[in-house]
């Protein structure tokens, strides 16, 4: 409203009654007083709504009470004027205008409510100031500077509020789009390792060696998960990696297969699982991820696995004098007689601790790694071979199939011909051949080993050769005597080991041919020992001058060897004075006799016959010589130090 | 002279009878890199080979109306390879369920002095081909992609001009007779090339 000074209305008149006319007698007429009603609508009539004025409370206290005063004729007076407003008659009813000018005035108001209701909500209008130049001049133009830098400085204020809102929000964004990042990167590292492929929503990789040409049944599918379970708000870990991997539940833990050969065949119902030794997981490689390590061990896992069903299958299959035995985790073979070749197949799981295998140490010298490798290098030579006998067919039309296959029927192969296309060793025959060689190679090294350690006196040395065949190996056997080395070169064995048997071969072209019996080595060695000090004798006669009688490797006389036979030599000294006969057994030893001039012997009985002098120089009979009680260190040297004392003296 | 009797019974080879299921597409020239690099991909990790075979197809006629016809192929570019006697039968078409053409065939292994026993027989050569391309493998699918040159002097095969400017992609499986199955893994594989050459099942009748 504006501040126009408000009307003051009375409802009383200030004199009771009005003067209607002064009549020319000087009386006055009066009219007669308003009733009340009267009085109240002429009032209302003269009040004028467009006008304001400052007593408006006061006015519609008023009203409000008029309104009371006129509640009883209410109801008549709504019916009247919903008729007058109907039939536009105005004045009908002195409150007639007050109520249209209350109605309009709540129309307004409610209008307004609504308005300011919207207005506030700020959703669909939003108070604009009107511009400046609408202001009255008058404004104070300090109040205009503070209200517009007010407005600026929140403008400010709301453009630095949206630019911190933005921040933070990128901010986080970075932060979730960093790890999406991570994964598709490991993703791609783990791509350039395995083979990946996408099936629906999920991302599968393979295991397996089947591209390598493997023909295990087994899937060998693993896992790409995003590992999503980690808080943003929380320190990120050190270990953490965002792509996780999950490999079937049966390849989980380490597992590797065990070779091991056991002198004594333990009875069959004793047989059970094999324990597992622990072995520390394999530490990851610094810099390789973990994944990597999780997915080389389950495929390790994996590889053991296809060898030992290999394995199993053949030892099944194949038929041999003595048949293979396949108990739970383990396959038991016989190579040789009271020997046993146990192959078994050891998984742990990482979860899962046996309490027994901590107890129950394994002695690790059984166990046979270089086997356990050749059983890896085995399996995946069988992958290759597989792969390479996929042989395209030539013309392009043929089916596929070996080439010489289908040669078989132009050319009219007969059985053992296609026998040969076909037959291929498996893994088992294979490492049970290489384990024979093996023991064979170890028990030969022993052999040699003890003898030399037991026996001194013809030494006995061996060259083991670097360089061996899975199958095959080779070693010389020197047998010498101390400080003779240079002379006595006689005994040059070279023994070659094979599976079965051992090959001997002599310095002079001769082969023997012995079993995989260590004793049958033991015995040969040591007539071979024996033998060589005859040899030495031989040799050192030659050096001394003196002449060789007789020499014989194998005597047919005198008391029977258990172990080869004896061998015996007799040189004669340069002048023919002195004999000395030597027979050397592997089991009786040495026998070293001296045969002296007749004319040196006293107490030989004179004979008749032999009357004449020049028969002194026969020989006489032969002494023994008591062997061990010579000097010397050895029978080279004994034997030397014999002849030098019956050589005469040159001088 | 008589014509010997020519069999009509299906011909079979030994006791099992086997199918060949065949789908067959081509490709142009310069698209022939790429279908050879997505091959390399999707199939079986061996060295691509190619191969290079003289193929003469020969014809008894006895009083029947379709003559007896044999294939007979060998292999220019690799000495001591047998050659290869091929019986293929009449094609079925089957229906939509089965996604490959099917045929009947019989493949045999033989030594070079094919063709004079042929002609001893009484088989007349119909006409002779040269085929020139790269040999696939993934299992048992083979995926032969060649083209086919004519040979314009008869029994020189040097001398040869090229029949067209595309070349032939063959995805065949020989399996034993009523193994459907063979035809959905050979649907995925023809899938799986599918824009850089459609293989379909072509029915050889409606070409002619």
């Amino acid at each position: 409203m504006s501040g126009v000074r408000a009307v003051r209305i009375s409802i009383e008149s200030a004199c009771e009654k009005q003067v209607q006319e002064v009549g020319l007698d000087g009386t006055e007429t009066y009219l007669q007083p308003l009733s009340m009603s009267q009085n109240l609508a002429r009032l209302a009539q003269r009040i004028d709504f467009s006008q304001g004025s400052g007593s408006e409370e006061e006015e519609a206290a008023g009203a409000e009470g008029d309104a009371q005063d006129w509640a009883g004729a209410g109801s008549s007076a709504d019916q009247d004027d919903e008729e007058g407003l109907v039939k536009f008659q105005p004045s009908l009813w002195p409150w007639d205008s007050v109520r249209n000018n209350l109605r309009s005035a709540l129309t307004e108001m409610c209008v307004l409510y609504d308005v300011l209701s919207i207005v506030r909500d700020k959703k669909f209008m939003t108070l604009d100031p009107v511009s400046q130049d609408a202001l009255p001049p008058k404004q104070n133009p300090q109040t205009l500077q503070l209200i517009s830098k007010k407005k600026s400085l929140a403008g400010a204020a709301q453009i630095l509020l949206k630019g911190a809102e933005r921040l933070t929000k990128s901010v986080t964004e970075n932060q979730e789009n960093k790890l999406q990042r991570d994964f598709n990167s490991e993703l791609l590292r783990l791509r350039q390792h395995w083979k990946l492929r996408k099936v629906g929503d999920k991302i599968l990789g393979d295991l397996s060696y089947r591209s390598a040409g493997s023909l295990f049944p087994h899937h060998g599918t693993f896992e790409v998960i995003k590992n999503t379970d980690i808080d943003l708000d929380k320190k990120i870990p050190e270990d953490y990696c965002p792509l996780d991997v999950q490999i079937p539940s049966d390849l989980e833990g380490s597992a590797y297969i065990r070779v091991s050969i056991q002198k004594q065949a333990p009875d069959i119902g004793d047989l059970g699982t094999v324990n597992l030794f622990k072995r520390p997981l394999p530490k990851s490689k610094p810099g390789s991820p973990h994944w990597q390590t999780k997915l080389e061990a389950a495929q390790n896992v994996l590889l053991c696995k296809e060898i030992f069903a290999q394995l199993s299958r053949e030892a099944v299959q194949i038929k041999s004098q003595i048949p293979h035995i396949v108990v739970k985790n383990q396959i038991i073979s016989q190579p040789f007689p009271s020997l046993q070749l146990s192959i078994s197949l050891c998984h742990s799981s990482n979860d899962k601790k046996s309490p027994k295998s901590a107890t129950e140490k394994q002695s690790p010298e059984d166990h046979l790694y270089v086997l356990e490798h050749n059983l890896h290098l085995l399996i995946r030579e069988f992958h290759k071979q597989t792969l390479s006998s996929i042989m395209m067919p030539h013309p392009a039309s043929a089916p596929f199939g070996h080439k010489r296959m289908r040669l078989s029927g132009p050319q009219a192969f007969d059985k053992n011909e296609i026998n040969s296309i076909q037959s291929s060793e498996g893994l088992l025959e294979k490492i049970i051949k290489q384990a024979k060689h093996i023991f064979l190679r170890s028990r030969t090294a022993a052999t040699i080993d003890s003898l030399a350690s037991r026996i001194e006196d013809p030494q006995i040395q061996a060259h083991w050769s670097n360089i061996n065949d899975v199958y095959e190996s080779s070693v010389k056997v020197l047998i010498t005597s101390q400080g003779y080395e240079q002379i006595c070169k006689s005994i040059q064995l070279q023994l070659n080991i094979g599976v079965e048997q051992i090959r001997v071969v002599h310095r002079d072209g001769r082969v023997i041919t012995l079993s995989h019996e260590g004793q049958e080595l033991q015995d040969f060695l040591l007539s071979q020992m024996s033998q060589h000090q005859v040899h030495a004798v031989q040799q050192l006669a030659k050096v001394m001058g003196w002449q060789v009688l007789s020499f014989s490797n194998h005597v047919g006389l005198g008391p029977v060897e258990s172990i080869g036979n004896a061998s015996a030599i007799t040189v004669a000294s340069p002048n023919g004075d002195y004999a000395i006969s030597v027979r050397n057994g592997p089991e009786s030893g040495s026998k070293i006799m001296v045969q002296f001039p007749r004319n040196q012997c006293k107490d030989l009985p004179k004979s008749d016959v032999l009357q004449d002098s020049k028969w002194n120089h026969l020989r006489g009979p032969f002494k023994e010589v008591q062997w061990n009680k010579m000097e010397g260190r050895n029978f080279v040297y004994k034997m030397e130090l014999l002849m030098s004392a019956l050589s005469p003296c040159l001088l | 002279m008589e014509a010997p009797p020519v069999t009509m019974m299906p011909v079979t080879g030994g006791t099992i009878n086997m199918m060949e299921y065949l789908l067959q597409g081509s490709v142009l020239d310069h698209s022939l890199e790429s279908l050879i690099h997505r091959l390399r991909g999707l199939c079986d990790n061996m060295e691509p080979e190619t191969f290079v075979d003289h193929e003469m197809v020969f014809l008894l006629k006895g009083q029947q109306a379709s003559p007896f016809v044999l294939r007979a192929r060998r292999s220019l570019d690799r000495a001591g390879a047998p050659w290869h006697l091929r019986y293929l039968g009449q094609p079925e078409m089957g229906d939509k369920n089965r996604h490959a053409l099917v045929r009947n065939c019989v493949d045999i292994a033989t030594s070079e002095n094919l063709t004079d026993f042929l002609m001893e027989m009484g088989f007349r050569m119909d006409h002779e081909f040269v085929a020139r391309g790269h040999l696939f493998r993934k299992g048992i699918m083979k995926i032969v992609v060649y083209k086919i040159f004519r040979i314009l002097v008869p029994g020189n095969t040097d001398n040869t001009e090229a029949l067209s400017l595309s070349y032939l992609v063959e995805l065949s499986v020989v399996a034993p007779a009523g193994q459907d199955m063979v035809s959905d893994d050979m649907r995925n594989f023809a899938e799986q090339l599918k824009p850089l050459v459609h293989l379909e099942k072509i029915d050889p009748k409606r070409l002619m």
